[in-house]
């Protein structure tokens, strides 16, 4: 500012225009007079300047600290008359509290408080906060008016000895000489009348917003003076205002839960949610929307969600088992609110899910042991009702979780994870679950798909395939489908060898190729077997044209197919002699080709067409090679010969338990009675006498006569046992290679941490129990894989130098 | 109400000599106190009339002041490089009264 003084100029101290000392009190009673102005509302008429100036003067004659305190008490008593004379009158008329007041000077009125009426109440309550919050624009106004005429002193003294500014300090006293008006409790009573309101409100009232928010603006503005960051409203009036929302919504909850059901009591709180959060965020105050928000969640939901769930009548599994779709969204929606975990809505879910499976479970056998006649079920067939039944009862119970889960819990993770925890449990429950699934299959593979497209197809597969992935013990299933295949593929009963490829496909894409190596295998050794035949028709006719039984053989590699197939010992078996030679025929050519391999003939598994004489005319029948076998046997009968149990048994050298089934599909079963027994009756025994029917009749020319009970019938207990320990054989190899797999690869690892990683190693396939991996832990110390470290007994070292 | 309501945009100083000086509203609102008295929602004299009395600033000094209220509202923009405010060294300190009293923060 200054420009560099290049002349030099003498300075002159301004001239003093104020002549010596200012008189304190007449400059007072300048502004004085004016402050009354302003608050009557005259302002218009006074000049901001000499106002100004005066302050000025005074502030720059060291009168500042006289003014700040002449200001202050000035404004007091303008306050405290303002309360008296305007509010006091009001407030008798608000609440049914007693008040007491005594008007400054002469005459002392006490007024007693008459019971209200309701309206009365609301509108006495709300002009009293009008008038209120008309006295506080007011005050506002001037202190602006008065805090820009004293700006000089703000500047000068205030700021220098840290006081408040003038408008700081006329809002403290407007607090302390209104508000905490010690006399009329103005405070008092605004928080009485606004709590009213609100209580109205919540009983269903319309109140005058307007009004209270503009009460509670004010009381914010009003900010404490020690206190960092409070005001009047967080201090005085929010304390009471949570306190009487607490008592409310405590008691509403009480009345809620007598009075409804569980749908109305969420609709309900939700509404009341809604509520309070429409009236912290409309009049309120922002600042206490969270805290009032997080009451009303406490004690509508937190306290009384559990028995809202579990009520019988209406809760959870009410809503669940009718469809009560929105309900059920809503109780999602506020148990997440107040749980974000939702421990409580997932434990009765997974509780629910897990009984209805175990119903399932029991319901399906309880089919197996009651078969229902009427409906035409026999024993046998039970197995394979049981199982349709229960995997479809499976499949609808997931196809109805999933829908709830997707269009009332917005697909929420948690809960997908405690559905899928309750479906792995109570399928695994059921130890019968990988043989009926497989059995689902298989029957849809053989009937149920046919005529259908290849989309509706993969459909029904993909739905097994889900049921699948809840089974633990994969490699039951495993054994069973590879059962089931084989009598599929070698009894050339399976619809399409496309659809089967894609099961096997989609069962590759769940556990690996591992799994379905031997099932593809399976199918190679068929496709194999169809290339020898041709080679070997073309062989025949060159080297025995007239030969007049015509041959078909399956060669199938004996690792690849299940193990029931082929054992030795049960399947001896005489053969005639026509048959017996071109069986070598074949041996030798398939020999010649592939030497070094050793065939095994398999009689139970194959057919024969025979042309039968009958007396009326030739049938051809369709037979198992056991029954052929037999029926050659009478060939050289004489003609009403017969021959005995006995005598067929060591002809043919056919086991027990093969004989008496075809036996009995030969001569006991009604329609297909080729041969006679005698005695009539249902059971074979070994003294009973079969002969040739000659006049066996049927008005079909071929006719396909099915061993009994050849279609695949759950295992009787024995063969379960088999099954379960060739699997139980095959678990302890997996678990051995485990074990010696990770430790190579870790060299050494604590106990729990071993069987850690085996379980989840061995996881796709099937779920060891610890003993189990305890024992084969223990195999491999003996076999000196491992061994135990010397310092801790509970790790384990690799032991390199294994060949 | 004499006044029109919307802003005029020139307003009057008065010096203690009876000189009138009429400057824009913006260049009187560089002094805080000139704003607040002119400000529209006050009430007092000043704000309806648009004319401001200062009876304690001569005509020369208050001339000087006005000069300063174009020279920063001027350069209000660009501080970096601005010319000087050439101020006679006689009046410096009676400016520099002046000022205090019209809360020229800017001096």
């Amino acid at each position: 500012m200054m420009s560099s003084g290049k002349s030099r100029v003498k300075m002159r101290p301004p001239r003093n225009r104020d002549s010596g000392d200012v008189n304190f009190d007449e400059s007072w009673a300048v502004l004085s007079t004016a402050m009354q102005e302003m608050y009557r509302k005259n302002a218009s008429r006074l000049s901001y300047e000499e106002l100004y100036r005066t302050a000025y003067t005074l502030v720059l004659k060291k009168h500042a600290e006289k003014l700040y305190n002449s200001f202050k008490m000035f404004v007091a008593q303008h306050l405290r008359d303002v309360v008296a004379t305007e509010l006091a009158p009001l407030a008798s008329n608000t609440t049914n509290s007693l008040l007491t007041s005594t008007i400054g000077g002469g005459g002392v009125t006490s007024t007693i408080a008459v019971p209200l009426a309701a309206a009365d109440k609301r509108e006495g309550g709300i002009r009293f906060l009008k008038a209120v919050k008309a006295q506080w624009d007011d005050h506002c106004l001037c202190m602006r008016m008065i805090s820009d005429i004293l700006m000089y002193m703000d500047r000068v003294y205030c700021k220098e000895l840290q006081l408040p500014l003038i408008y700081d300090a006329g809002l403290a006293l407007f607090r302390d000489h209104v508000i905490r008006n010690n006399e009329f409790q103005v405070g008092e009573h605004i928080y009485a009348i606004i709590l009213d309101q609100i209580q109205l409100e919540r009983d269903g009232d319309i109140v005058d917003s307007s009004a209270i928010k503009a009460t509670v603006l004010m009381l914010e503005s009003l900010t404490e003076d020690k206190i960092d960051g409070e005001t009047v409203y967080s201090r005085s009036f929010e304390p009471k205002f949570l306190r009487s929302s607490v008592d409310f919504y405590t008691s509403e909850a009480e009345k809620l839960s007598r009075e409804c059901d569980s749908s109305q009591y969420l609709i309900k709180t939700e509404k009341r949610l809604q509520e309070e959060y429409e009236r912290a965020m409309s009049y309120v105050s922002v600042t206490s929307e969270p805290k009032i928000t997080k009451i009303v969640e406490e004690n509508l939901i937190t306290k009384n969600i559990v028995s809202v769930i579990k009520s019988d009548v209406s809760g959870m599994t009410f809503m669940i088992a009718n469809d009560r779709l929105e309900d059920l969204k809503r109780l999602y929606r506020l148990c997440k609110r107040v749980d974000p975990e939702i421990t409580d809505l997932r434990g009765a879910l997974n509780a629910r899910v897990i009984q209805q499976g175990a119903e399932i479970n029991q319901d399906a056998l309880e089919v197996l042991k009651h078969p229902d006649k009427s409906k035409g079920v026999t024993a046998q067939n039970a197995a394979t009702a049981a199982a349709f039944k229960w995997v479809e009862e499976v499949l609808g119970l997931k196809d109805k979780y999933d829908r709830i889960l997707n269009d009332t819990m917005d697909g929420d993770n948690q809960i997908q994870t405690s559905l899928t925890n309750a479906f792995s449990s109570f399928i695994n429950q059921m130890n019968r679950c990988s043989e009926f699934l497989s059995l689902f299959i298989d029957d849809n593979l053989k009937k149920g798909l046919k005529g259908k497209t290849e989309d509706e197809a993969e459909a029904v597969l993909d739905r097994a395939i889900t049921l699948f992935r809840y089974i633990a013990d994969k490699d039951m299933f495993e054994t069973y489908y590879k059962t089931h295949l084989a009598k599929r593929l070698l009894g050339g009963r399976s619809i399409s060898d496309d659809v089967e490829r894609m099961m096997i496909t989609k069962l590759k894409m769940e556990v690996g190729f591992s799994f379905t190596t031997k099932l593809e295998g399976m199918f190679k050794d068929m496709k194999v077997s169809n290339d020898i035949m041709q080679e070997y028709k073309a062989h025949v006719q060159n080297t025995d044209p007239e030969r007049t039984i015509d041959m078909s053989v399956s060669v199938l590699t004996s690792t690849n197919w299940p193990v029931s197939l082929s054992t030795i010992e049960s399947h001896t078996c005489v053969y005639p002699a026509g048959i017996e030679r071109i069986k070598r025929s074949f041996e030798k050519f398939y020999v010649d080709r592939h030497s070094g391999r050793v065939l095994t003939w398999n009689p139970n598994m194959g057919n024969a067409d025979i042309r039968v004489a009958f007396r009326k005319r030739k049938h051809e029948l369709n037979v198992s090679t056991y029954a052929m076998v037999i029926l050659m046997l009478f060939n050289d009968l004489a003609d009403g010969g017969s021959l005995t149990y006995e005598e067929i048994k060591a002809a043919t050298s056919i086991p027990d338990n093969e004989l008496i089934r075809n036996l009995q599909s030969l001569a006991v079963v009604p329609k297909t009675r080729i041969l006679i027994k005698q005695p009539m009756s249902k059971d074979i025994n070994t003294t009973d006498r079969f002969s040739f029917n000659v006049d066996f009749e049927s008005q079909y020319i071929r006719i396909k006569i099915p061993t009994v009970a050849y279609i695949n019938k759950t295992e009787t207990e024995t063969e379960r046992k088999g099954t379960m320990d060739k699997v139980d054989e095959l678990r302890r190899y997996q678990t051995d290679a485990a074990i010696v797999r990770i430790m190579k690869a870790r060299k050494t690892l604590e106990h729990n941490i071993l069987v850690a990683e085996v379980t989840g190693q061995l996881s796709s396939h099937f779920h060891p129990d610890a003993a189990l991996i305890k024992k084969r832990i223990d195999a491999m110390l003996e076999r000196e894989y491992i061994e135990r470290s010397a310092e801790n007994r509970q790790m384990y070292h690799y032991l390199v130098g294994r060949d | 109400m004499a006044d029109m309501s919307g802003d005029r945009e020139y307003v009057r100083l008065v010096s203690s000599d009876g000189f009138e000086y009429s400057i824009l509203r913006s260049a009187a609102a560089v002094s805080g106190t000139l704003r607040g008295m002119l400000s529209q929602s006050s009430n007092f004299v000043e704000a309806k009339q648009n004319r401001v009395v200062l009876p304690n600033i001569s005509g020369v000094l208050l001339e000087k002041v006005c000069e300063y209220l174009y020279y920063n509202l001027k350069h209000q923009n660009n501080p970096g490089n601005i010319p000087e405010f050439d101020v006679p060294p006689e009046m410096a300190l009676e400016l520099l009264v002046a000022s205090d009293f019209l809360d020229g923060k800017h001096c």
